[in-house]
């Protein structure tokens, strides 16, 4: 298999310089900003009050039992969920998660190139 | 073309693919392997489009007689036209897709698996269908097997699952024939029978119901670039075809389609393969085609069948551009990839419409299909089942849907500047992509999904009303807003380096340790008790001797009559044993 990467560390040094950025990425560089990275956060949160605001003044022809008493009743589910869901992150992982040499057979491939490879095994030797 | 060669009309378009993919294996010139690879499928296509006649209900054709039983090897009907239809579609997709890997088995391989799935959902009998259950197996196992040495041993699994639903499938079939007067027919099934518990455990092994979904995840991810894309397509898809064929309408199946659909967010939310966490979100996904077929009203079906159709485009997009990053960077884990849309836009582009598909996000065709099954869920006032799809829906858009575009396209940059994928990557992701839009465009796009729909409606359903888009919007957007309060709090758990236990612990870790225990202790116990068993078979073998050698108390000059007498007795008491058992 053919990989044609440069290393991390050659590259981290200058990310987003342009020359080594496709073209057609080009235009799309201003989402690495930071400034728009942490107002990304509005978006959804526009979107999710219009939306809420919408289903208010057009219900649901199917609601569950007592949903129509609660405004943006999604949106508050979606939300929840993620949220639920993500703060048991660090649980899963402590029951599910295992070494990748677990069962012994080898694990996922790793690029030629992996830092993490080598870092892993450096410390198992 | 029909009219000029009436044997055609009598063999199972399939049969074909099969045929070719045979001769694929035998022909040494790669392109002209490549071209069969596309071709055929195409070919089988338009085969069906000309054999399917709307004024008719079904289609049968090559009819055999084996004694008592009677095969239907070829069914073409509303249901299993959409499926063969997909097949062939998914057979191009993927032929196109693997243009660039000069690899027999895997031309020969996908062939043959795209025709026995085909074949198996135009099958009209139960053994047609044991016999392309088993061939999908059989012709897939070496598709993992071109992954390389690590996936030699999670082929085996994937084989002896496979198999082992198969002759489960083939017991099934054999139960419910007898109990049906010998017919094999395959058509509603039910629970009624032995035989059809057996067929639908067989079915549920094949498309992942809880606790028997593991070999996907084991086996997937392990497989050749290629060919987890053709995996993808096939397997899983038949299996639910068969669902719908056998049991539509089962209530039981609502449970299990809604516990399928949340139980993978806890795997999905630790994993770093994002191949892995792909098969994940197919598994939650099937959860929704199997409570689909367990409402099992025209609507649901209708549901199942659009969404079956549409999901097989938008995994397989994904698929695809996680393959493309592994073709090109050489690993699809998430913790050495990020930022790659700086070097990979276009399949970034081909991945964001896949994950927005399976999101249900409107003017993409996921928001029709899913629409369709959890409408239909819920109008049967399935309340607690409605919530936990729901839940699952919302689960998998954040741990699956955003996390794997996230993870190798966004995030932080990895520094990895790589090229884009070759031509004939975008050209297959462009087309399951462009089908994906076009299929849910309201200005005439989705009534061409609602013409490939199996049954007829009491009315036509609307999805581009105000309260279906703003309520699956708002899901979106709530799990979105969540998700970037994760990353701004620094709450949102980075992928790791880790094997993530499944079901599969149970026999790959705790039976391999049991087994291993239980000769250990065998060993030990041989050695202490080797006097006593070998005077114990000492003393047997002598008894047994002076019984029954020649010179033994059975071989003395007994009357033969009296041995005739002692027979006969013994059948007397076997006959009447037999009697009033019966």
């Amino acid at each position: 298999m053919s990989v044609e990467t440069e290393t991390p560390m050659e590259t981290a040094a200058t990310p987003n310089s342009g020359a080594d950025i496709h073209p057609a990425a080009q235009p799309f560089l201003f989402l690495t900003r930071d400034k728009v990275r942490r107002n990304f956060l509005w978006l959804p949160l526009v979107g999710l009050i219009i939306c809420s605001v919408l289903g208010v003044f057009h219900p649901q022809k199917h609601p569950l039992p007592y949903e129509q008493y609660i405004p943006g009743s999604w949106a508050i589910f979606g939300f929840l969920v993620f949220c639920g869901v993500g703060l048991c992150a660090t649980t899963f992982a402590h029951f599910l998660a295992r070494p990748e040499s677990y069962y012994g057979e080898g694990g996922l491939p790793d690029p030629e190139d992996s830092l993490e490879a080598s870092e892993a095994k450096g410390d198992a030797t | 073309m029909i009219d000029a060669i009436p044997l055609l009309a009598e063999i199972n378009p399939g049969f074909w693919v099969i045929l070719a993919g045979l001769i694929c294996a035998l022909l040494p010139i790669g392109s002209l392997r490549k071209a069969f690879v596309i071709a055929v499928p195409l070919i089988a296509g338009v085969l069906i489009f000309q054999l399917h006649d709307p004024t008719q209900a079904a289609r049968l054709g090559g009819v055999l007689q084996f004694g008592p039983v009677e095969l239907t090897t070829f069914r073409l009907d509303s249901l299993s036209l959409i499926w063969a239809y997909l097949f062939c579609l998914a057979g191009i997709i993927n032929g196109i897709y693997g243009l660039h890997e000069k690899c027999r088995i895997t031309d020969s391989s996908a062939l043959i698996y795209t025709g026995a799935a085909i074949s198996g959902v135009l099958a009209g009998d139960m053994i047609t269908l044991f016999i392309m259950w088993e061939l999908t197996a059989i012709s897939s196992v070496f598709l993992i097997w071109k992954g390389g040495e690590q996936a030699y041993a999670a082929g085996i699994r994937y084989l002896a699952i496979q198999v082992l639903s198969g002759v489960m499938l083939l017991t099934g079939a054999i139960l419910h024939a007898q109990a049906n007067g010998g017919d094999f027919t395959f058509g509603a099934i039910g629970l009624d029978s032995p035989g059809g518990w057996l067929m639908l455990l067989a079915m549920g092994i094949k498309c992942g119901f809880p606790m028997l979904h593991m070999w996907m995840q084991d086996a997937y991810p392990k497989a050749s670039i290629t060919g987890t894309v053709i995996l993808a397509s096939f397997t899983t898809k038949f299996a639910i075809y068969a669902l719908a064929r056998g049991f539509a309408g089962e209530g039981i199946l609502i449970w299990v389609g809604a516990i399928m659909a949340i139980f993978p967010i806890a795997f999905a939310i630790v994993e770093n393969d994002l191949r892995r966490i792909l098969s994940y979100s197919i598994n939650s996904q099937l959860g929704f085609m199997v409570a689909g077929i367990g409402v099992g009203s025209a609507m649901a079906l209708n549901g199942v069948a659009g969404h079956v159709f549409v999901n097989v485009l938008a995994k397989g997009l994904l698929f695809m551009s996680v393959g493309a990053v592994m073709h090109r960077v050489g690993t699809a884990k998430a913790s050495e990839l990020g930022g790659l849309f700086r070097s990979m836009p276009f399949s970034t582009g081909f991945a964001l419409v896949g994950a927005m598909t399976l999101a249900a996000t409107p003017l993409f065709a996921g928001f029709i299909t899913k629409a369709f099954i959890l409408t239909a869920v819920i109008e049967e006032h399935h309340y607690v089942p409605f919530v936990l799809l729901l839940l699952g829906a919302a689960g998998m858009v954040g741990f699956a849907e955003i996390k794997v575009p996230y993870s190798a396209f966004f995030g932080r940059d990895s520094g990895r500047r790589v090229k884009e994928a070759p031509w004939n990557m975008h050209l297959a992701m462009g087309i399951a992509a462009f089908i994906c839009v076009y299929l849910a465009w309201p200005f005439g796009g989705y009534a061409q999904l609602y013409a490939l729909m199996p049954f007829e409606m009491k009315y036509a359903y609307k999805p581009y009303t105000v309260d279906h888009v703003a309520f699956q919007l708002q899901l979106l957007f709530g799990v979105l807003f969540a998700f970037n309060l994760f990353l701004r709090w620094k709450r949102y758990r980075a992928p790791q380096r880790a094997e993530v236990l499944d079901v599969d612990w149970l026999y790959r870790r705790m039976g391999l340790n049991v087994s291993l225990w239980a000769s250990a202790m065998w060993t030990r116990l041989s050695a202490v008790t080797r006097q006593q068993r070998n005077r114990f078979l000492g003393t047997a073998g002598r008894k047994f001797y002076q019984t029954f050698s020649p010179a033994g108390a059975a071989s003395e000059a007994t009357p033969s009559g009296l041995a005739a007498v002692l027979t006969a007795g013994l059948l007397f008491i076997v006959l009447m044993v037999a009697y009033i058992a019966r």
